[in-house]
């Protein structure tokens, strides 16, 4: 058995460190390309969302590889989500190719025993006792715990660095060095390092940068290829960016979400605009909204992927909200379509816009 | 007149604010979305409140437009001509009801457009009076009955007469009946989709209509039952989650192998996320049996439309003779 799994951003540390220490054969599926996109595409409905289709490319281009089993979480809430696993085995079956899908779903569903069983199928390849397994599992969680940590530090210092460009240099040098690691415990210890390289980065304290935060849906504002690297181009201007949502977050929530005791403050930030769940993170994009404009942000951008049934939900109350508060939100639809130059583009009007926002204040105080 | 009014229902009335909510009051219901479906529960309802109710007309270009041009961009076709309807009697009523479906069925969804619908409308639709909010869980009856003491609250502060109103309109719901069974015509098609689609025949561009004046038969989904859908969906690695797909995947399977229509319809719109999923699994599931998808938008062109379905038609004629 060789498990490989669906690319999300910075997920594939996590992976890699749990099979490591599980001592199971994986493949990583190449970091996701054009060429992912457009195999992905080619088999894939049209109207299916973008994240469907990469996710295509990333098992078709880690079959090349010799993958023989895909690792995929199922239920999201009512979403097309849920639906990824029938779809994706249908078509892989068509195509030839004879896999094996293990297919981690919410114990409502399936059930807690169905449930532990598919876990349990995961570290089938592994020789290691329970307790050996139950380490890796924590490491692995610390990893991806990390890795997101040391890339939201390093996106939000980027406005405030004394020399231009070293924030983003200690981010790529840091993942270069993790992903080299062959075990849980040394990766942890690389992200830490690289974590205290960042604390000692200098600052220029009389910087004031733009702040903006990311939000929207939660794969494409995740996985860099799909939002076209919007961070890193944000990054490159001096603008200290903030997002919420990452896999550590969505780790957290979907733990305590049985208890009700996920994200309490979004829940009440989003209240006025949009008080139910009404399906993939739309009440999420709402909240982290009215959060933004509350902690000083200077404007947000929504990101989601053509046909995206929630976040046109959100699309339709963001102008409300940016029109209430007086808040520049601007939106990017992304589809595999979508042309590198507009979208520059517009990202810089909008970062413009908030420039020109920041001097009116400034120089009118 | 008004004097006998008050001493029958007692104190609660000597409000005059309540006086005038229980008799002027004028609801509106947009004929969009299931309208068609839940038709007699909100009219029942709401006339028994007391309520003048006042319906927005057939769909037509005017609604559509207005739909257009109010809704976000990237919204189907079914959600833009909604905020149409509400956009056409916005003006008329002191409070419109926009359904907030939930649930219809235990552990399954609905589109996440039903359950945000409200939010959509109003922050979009400039000057709008007073909604309707309270979601809607229809898998129960004592679970719908929490929307009827919430919305009905909005009406009137008479208790027992909302849930007298609520009974008077689960009954009628009850007798509404939907569906075409034309199984005894020689030449038929199962239509499949979303029922909006089906039944919004400006929608559709009166498909219907076409397709008996080339002699087809139309059958749809109401005439299988909950058992044939349970047993087909059995079928699919994982229960689908949303009721549309449910119906719509059994009845499309049921029909194909069962030999019950000579081809499937399905008539879907563009920007449907369920629907690309559930189009993907019926082809997936029905191998080369007939199938026409229609995909429709506010710039799809009626001459294209027709010459599809004629050439569909014409293909099914050919496999049966
Ligand atoms: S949230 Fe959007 S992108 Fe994700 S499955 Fe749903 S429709 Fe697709
Ligand atoms: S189910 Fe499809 S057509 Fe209906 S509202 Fe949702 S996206 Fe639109």
């Amino acid at each position: 058995m060789k498990i490989t799994f669906p690319h999300m951003g910075n997920v594939y540390f996590a992976a890699k460190a749990l099979f490591d220490d599980l001592g199971v054969e994986y493949v990583i599926p190449p970091l996701t390309s054009k060429g992912s996109l457009e195999i992905g595409s080619l088999h894939s409905g049209e109207e299916i969302c973008l994240p469907f289709k990469i996710m295509i490319g990333n098992y078709m281009q880690a079959i090349e590889q010799g993958a023989d089993t895909v690792l995929i979480t199922g239920s999201c809430g009512p979403c097309r989500f849920g639906e990824y696993c029938e779809l994706q085995m249908n078509l892989l079956n068509n195509l030839g190719h004879n896999l094996d899908f293990i297919v981690i779903d919410s114990p409502g569903d399936i059930g807690v025993k169905e449930l532990i069983r598919r876990l349990g199928k995961i570290s089938t390849g592994s020789e290691y006792n329970r307790l050996q397994k139950f380490k890796a599992l924590l490491n692995a969680v610390k990893v991806v715990n990390l890795i997101d940590e040391v890339e939201a530090k390093a996106r939000y210092l980027a406005g405030f660095e004394a020399n231009r460009g070293q924030c983003k240099k200690i981010l790529i040098e840091c993942k270069q060095e993790a992903i080299k690691c062959n075990s849980g415990k040394s990766m942890i210890e690389i992200l830490n390092h690289y974590l205290d390289k960042l604390n000692q980065v200098p600052i220029d304290q009389r910087k004031e940068p733009i702040k903006i935060a990311i939000i929207g849906e939660i794969y494409t504002v995740i996985e860099p290829f799909s939002n076209l690297y919007i961070e890193d181009k944000l990054m490159d201007y001096g603008i200290s960016t903030k997002r919420m949502l990452t896999p550590s977050w969505w780790l957290k929530n979907l733990v305590l979400s049985p208890m009700n005791m996920n994200q309490l403050d979004i829940k009440k930030k989003s209240k006025e605009y949009l008080p139910m769940m009404i399906g993939g993170h739309a009440r999420e994009c709402i909240g982290e909204a009215v959060l933004a404009y509350e902690e000083g942000f200077d404007g947000a951008i929504q990101i989601f992927p053509m046909g995206c049934m929630p976040e046109i939900v959100s699309k339709a109350i963001l102008p409300k909200i940016s029109k209430d508060k007086d808040f520049p939100i601007m939106t990017l639809v992304v589809d595999e379509m979508t042309g590198e130059a507009g979208y520059v583009t517009r990202i810089e009007a909008f970062v413009d816009l908030l420039e020109r926002r920041k001097d009116n204040v400034l120089s009118r105080c | 007149m008004f004097l006998a009014y008050f001493l029958q229902t007692g104190q609660e009335y000597f409000n005059v604010a309540n006086l005038y909510k229980e008799v002027f009051m004028k609801v509106g219901i947009p004929k969009g979305l299931l309208y068609e479906n839940y038709q007699p529960f909100f009219h029942t309802f709401f006339e028994e409140l007391g309520a003048e109710l006042i319906v927005s007309p057939d769909t037509n270009k005017d609604i559509l437009d207005k739909g257009v041009k109010y809704c976000v961009d990237e919204a189907c076709l079914p959600v833009k001509v909604f905020h149409g309807h509400v956009a056409s009697i916005k003006d008329k009523c002191d409070l419109i009801v926009i359904p907030r479906i939930m649930q219809l069925r235990k552990r399954e969804f609905i589109c996440p457009k039903f359950c945000g619908l409200p939010e959509m409308v109003i922050s979009s639709i400039p000057e709008m009076p007073d909604t309707t909010l309270e979601p809607i869980y229809a898998a129960s009856n004592e679970k719908l009955f929490q929307w009827a003491k919430v919305t009905g609250k909005q009406v009137t502060n008479n208790r027992s007469r909302i849930q007298k109103a609520f009974e008077a309109a689960v009954e009628n719901q009850a007798n509404h009946k939907m569906g075409f069974d034309d199984r005894d015509t020689k030449l038929k098609v199962a239509l499949s989709g979303h029922p909006y689609n089906i039944y919004d025949n400006y929608l559709n561009m009166n498909l219907i209509r076409k397709l008996k004046k080339l002699g087809v038969g139309v059958v749809t989904e109401e005439f299988i039952d909950d058992e044939i859908k349970d047993r087909e969906t059995s079928k699919l690695y994982k229960k689908p989650f949303w009721s549309f797909a449910r119906n719509n995947y059994a009845f499309t399977s049921h029909a194909a192998s069962k030999g019950i229509v000579n081809g499937i319809i399905y008539i879907s719109s563009f920007a449907c996320g369920i629907d690309s999923v559930v189009i993907d699994l019926v082809q997936h599931n029905i191998g080369d049996f007939p199938l026409l998808v229609l995909k429709i938008d506010e710039h799809t062109g009626e001459a294209g439309l027709d010459t599809r379905i004629e050439a569909f038609v014409d293909m099914l004629e050919r496999r049966s003779s």
